[in-house]
């Protein structure tokens, strides 16, 4: 009879490949980050948004059909222009997207609660316990276990952006019974899937590297919240400035809205403005909207404005002017920044000490 | 004999989970060992004993006050916890008299005595590392400082040799002696059996948040009468004699040791056993040349009892 | 090494050697090292200086913005509402949690300090810290805003001197209020965050009786009972900064009477922090701070 070794013994058989090794920690994760009674709340609360996307294109399906249903709703739909219920066809990918965009914006504060709930505990507490080890003793390398926390992030955002939104897509599709909508909205669909996919690897990185940074997961919730709040202030504060300077050089009477036109030379300065891109949120908004092109859209509904109000609707409702690839070129850095600071904190095993 | 500790019908809950269940037990003076299997609910005794836990049912006393919210006994009460926390970027003589400081010590007072429990626990030449850069033992010395700093009348120790060399482990089975002998009450968690004996014998053992016995080692075994004793005969014609006591009623099983040096014999009736056997010799001739029972150490307690 | 055991316990602990005050004091300065341990002072500072940073900058590229709009701006606007609540929040929520987290609470239980002062204690030194952060950045606000400019230096000290009082007053109530709700949820941070967003920034800023339950509010009605936020226009006239920010009607002496008096606001948050604070204690009093022991749910 062979007497074996009770020591350490190797794996004779054959191990599965790289590829899906970081589905087990992604798996691990959501099982604790839904073990959570806040974060389903935040997630029911999330939905919210959801049913009143999958409303509205629901009833822009209905209102296309000119159904007889709408006659019904008209009380509720006076936030539309007459002009709009009267003839939609020409109005349809304006809605589409401005329904989109709506919900992405409406998301996007969710996907920031969400981050703050989820993401801190993901590395801090394994630096905590020490438990770096226990992953790095398996055939996992580095960016297995940075993928498998990052996977937990990006399938919660997920599930408050892209899976929704591709949802109400359908269903819209469903309510409308023209194929020829499929034509014209499908690029608003790639869009949001790419806006939600942004979201939730930018901030999921970025959470991750703040929670290699602390084994105290509140001080990273905290740096996270300074990240989206005070960035979001300081940028607000520095473009209150610049408003009081420009009041201040105009030295005119104060231009109220009613009165408003906007120069040239302002539409310039808003084009060079680069407060915003100080601001996290700011900066995904502005690629977002470039994605969606919510500009365009409220550009167009802009038209059935008289020429007198045009240029304060534009300023009520599109958002900072500078160029998106700015916003861009902000997020990318960040996330070089976070995977360079995941790269330092985050050491295999030969490299603990 | 007074209780210094005592537990009047305590249970205690954790949602679903019990804790302590219906426990009735009076911990006299000198040093106790408390024994158990993990989740035994050992540190759930020692906390409930140290005012950090309430009580779902039952009463606590220390000193014969009762300790939840009772913040002024802590000035009585002396605890080496069993987690491995610690301010740790504090030296080892500021965590020190910081304790001392907490514990309401005046300035001067709490210098000499943490100079006084620095150096009982021999960390004088460690005092001023941080921390942080302690080894276990060092850690469990300091941790151990700063429960007695405040030289406290009943000190809870949970776990205080874990984790500690050979050397460490002696000095600090010392200290604990050294405290018993002074007439202070210590109470000892320790997973580790042989040390817990050479301490005292006095024991009291919980399993699954019950008490399952407490008193002297030698009589709890005494009392597990349905379990078979080990008795050991060292004899030179072993084969011989075991088939001899395998004629007898009471002898439940016979095993021959390792180079035919002796048997081991197992019997439910001890007394009448040891009182058969010099007839062996006057009788047959059968040579036994020493008996002794291999079962009253706390290790075979330990295995009776919560084996059951 | 056991020789010097002997003396260990030789000594006799009598009631009159404790002295429950200098345990206090050692736990309150205790917890003020642990405030000033570690990179996260260097976090906390960083951010504090955010205001002198952006004063600097504002400076250097609006040169026409009026000094006190720009105090407005970032003493009145941006330290209440974004540094304020997040500094009481760092700190007031650690007040047990940390401890708790670190495994540490329990040399802080076995002492004979009660558990309501163990709160009260630990609260007061949040307090300090937070108050002490608000008075010296906002010096430096005030130093980035003004150094160099055509003003008289008395009446800016004075400015200060009010700015940083009720500061202080404000991050010592929202320390409270943090600290209280730290010891009703595991997600302080989330709660405080949404309380921040929700109560104190989106109820405070609308015109209605619900703002009267914001710490915010009370903050600016004693800054605008006390200072004066109106900016001389070149183009003429003055502008009242504060009234149109914060949505205060001062126009007629009634509308102004609707509104809280100076007394009655400073009364008002000391009142609600005490009560917090006490609320906390009593809380502390009841609740077991688990350690190595499983939470009852």
């Amino acid at each position: 009879m062979p007497i074996f070794d009770q020591g350490y013994q190797h794996w004779s058989g054959r191990l599965a490949g790289h590829t899906w090794r970081w589905l087990a920690i992604t798996r691990h994760g959501l099982r604790a980050a839904f073990a959570g009674r806040t974060i389903r709340l935040v997630l029911l609360l999330a939905w919210i948004p959801v049913l009143l996307l999958a409303a509205m294109l629901t009833v822009w399906g209905l209102i296309e059909r000119n159904s007889e249903l709408i006659q019904a709703m008209l009380p509720f739909l006076g936030f539309l222009d007459p002009a709009i219920l009267a003839g939609p066809r020409p109005y349809r990918i304006p809605i589409w997207t401005l329904s989109y965009s709506i919900f992405m914006s409406a998301e996007l504060w969710f996907a920031m609660v969400l981050v703050l709930l989820v993401g801190p505990n993901l590395i801090s507490q394994d630096l905590r316990y020490h438990a770096l080890p226990l992953y790095f003793s398996r055939p996992l390398r580095r960016i297995d276990y940075v993928l498998g926390k990052l996977g937990v992030i990006v399938v919660v955002l997920s599930s408050v952006t892209i899976v929704p939104a591709i949802l109400a897509y359908f269903l819209g599709l469903a309510f409308s019974l023209d194929l020829s909508i499929l034509r014209d909205t499908f690029g608003i669909l790639l869009a949001s899937i790419a806006y939600g996919l942004l979201i939730a690897v930018s901030a999921g990185l970025l959470m991750l590297a703040l929670s290699s940074l602390s084994r105290n997961s509140r001080y990273v919730a905290l740096m996270g919240v300074g990240l989206w709040i005070v960035s979001s202030a300081v940028a607000g504060a520095l473009d209150a400035a610049d408003r009081e300077e420009r009041m201040h050089r105009a030295r005119g009477a104060m231009r109220s809205e009613e009165s408003f036109s906007e120069s040239a030379e302002d539409l310039a300065a808003a084009k060079r403005d680069w407060r915003p891109l100080i601001s996290y949120t700011e900066n995904l908004q502005r690629v977002g909207r470039h994605l969606l092109g919510t500009d365009a859209a409220w550009n167009l509904l802009s038209k059935l404005r008289p020429a007198e109000e045009r240029a304060l609707f534009m300023m009520r409702f599109r958002g900072p002017q500078f160029p998106w690839y700015w916003s861009a070129g902000v997020l990318a850095a960040l996330l070089v920044l976070s995977a360079s600071i995941l790269k330092f904190t985050i050491k295999s095993l030969d490299r603990l000490k | 004999m007074t209780a210094v500790v005592s537990f009047q019908g305590v249970s205690k809950w954790y949602g679903n989970v019990i804790g302590i269940n219906k426990l009735t037990l009076a911990v006299p003076a000198g040093v106790t060992g408390l024994l158990g299997p993990n989740g035994a609910g050992k540190s759930t005794l020692l906390q409930l004993a140290t005012g950090q836990l309430r009580p779902s049912q039952g009463l606590v006393k220390v000193l014969g006050e009762a300790v939840w919210n009772n913040a002024a006994l802590n000035c009585r009460i002396g605890l080496c916890p069993e987690q491995d926390a610690f301010y740790e970027w504090m030296t080892g003589w500021d965590f020190v008299l910081t304790c001392a400081r907490l514990s309401g010590l005046p300035r001067k007072e709490a210098r000499e005595a943490t100079a006084r429990t620095v150096a009982a626990v021999g960390m004088i030449q460690h005092k001023d590392r941080a921390i942080r850069g302690y080894s276990k033992g060092m850690r469990q010395r300091i941790k151990l400082a700063q429960a007695l700093v405040h030289e406290p009348d009943v000190l809870f120790l949970d776990e205080p040799l874990t984790g500690t060399d050979p050397v460490a482990r002696r000095d600090l089975m010392d200290i604990i002696q050294r405290l018993g002998s002074e007439g202070k009450s210590v109470l000892v968690s320790s997973h580790v059996l042989h040390e817990v004996q050479s301490l005292t014998p006095n024991i009291v053992l919980l399993s699954r948040g019950r008490l399952v016995a407490e008193g002297n080692v030698r009589q709890i075994r005494e009392l597990i009468d349905e379990h078979p004793h080990q008795i050991v005969l060292h004899a030179e014609e072993c084969r011989k004699l075991a088939a001899r006591l395998l004629t007898w009623d009471d002898v439940e099983g016979v095993r021959v040791l390792e180079g035919e040096q002796g048997l081991m014999v197992e019997t439910r009736k001890p007394d009448a056993f040891y009182g058969r056997l010099p007839a062996l010799y006057l009788e047959e001739g059968l040579t036994i040349s020493a008996v002794y029972s291999d079962d009253d150490n706390l290790e075979a307690v330990f295995k009776y009892l919560v084996r059951k | 090494m056991v020789d010097a055991i002997a003396t260990v316990g030789a000594k006799v602990q009598t009631a009159s050697r404790v002295s429950w005050v200098s345990a206090s004091w050692t736990l309150f300065t205790l917890t003020l090292r642990q405030h000033l341990h570690g990179q996260r002072w260097l976090v906390v500072g960083l951010l504090f200086l955010l205001p002198a940073g952006i004063a600097l900058l504002v400076r250097a590229t609006a040169p026409n913005v009026p000094p006190l709009a720009l105090e407005f701006l970032l003493v009145m606007m941006f330290v209440p509402q974004a540094l304020l609540p997040l500094a009481a929040l760092l700190y007031a929520s650690g007040i047990i949690q940390d401890e708790q987290e670190e495994q540490t609470i329990t040399y802080l239980l076995l002492r004979p300090i009660p558990k309501w002062a163990i709160y009260g204690v630990k609260l007061l030194a949040a307090m300090t810290t937070t108050a002490v952060l608000v008075v010296a950045f906002v010096a430096l606000t005030y130093l980035a805003i003004y150094a160099n400019a055509d003003v008289s230096y008395g009446e800016v000290a004075i400015r200060y001197c009010q700015a940083a009082s009720i500061q202080a007053l404000a991050v010592a109530t929202y320390c409270s209020v943090f600290g209280l709700m730290s010891l009703l949820t595991k997600r302080i941070l989330v709660i405080g965050i949404l309380y921040t967003a929700i109560v104190e920034g989106l109820f405070a800023n609308l015109p209605f009786g619900i703002r009267l339950l914001t710490v915010i509010y009370y903050t600016r009605l004693i800054a605008y009972r006390s200072m004066s936020f109106e900016v001389t226009r070149r183009r003429g006239g003055t502008e009242d900064l504060a009234a149109v920010a914060w949505q205060l009607d001062w126009t007629s002496a009634a509308k102004q009477a609707e509104h809280p008096q100076l007394s009655t606001s400073i009364f008002l948050l000391v009142v609600a922090s005490m009560v917090c604070a006490v609320l906390g204690g009593w809380l502390c009093m009841q609740r077991e701070f688990h350690v190595k022991t499983p939470e009852n749910n």
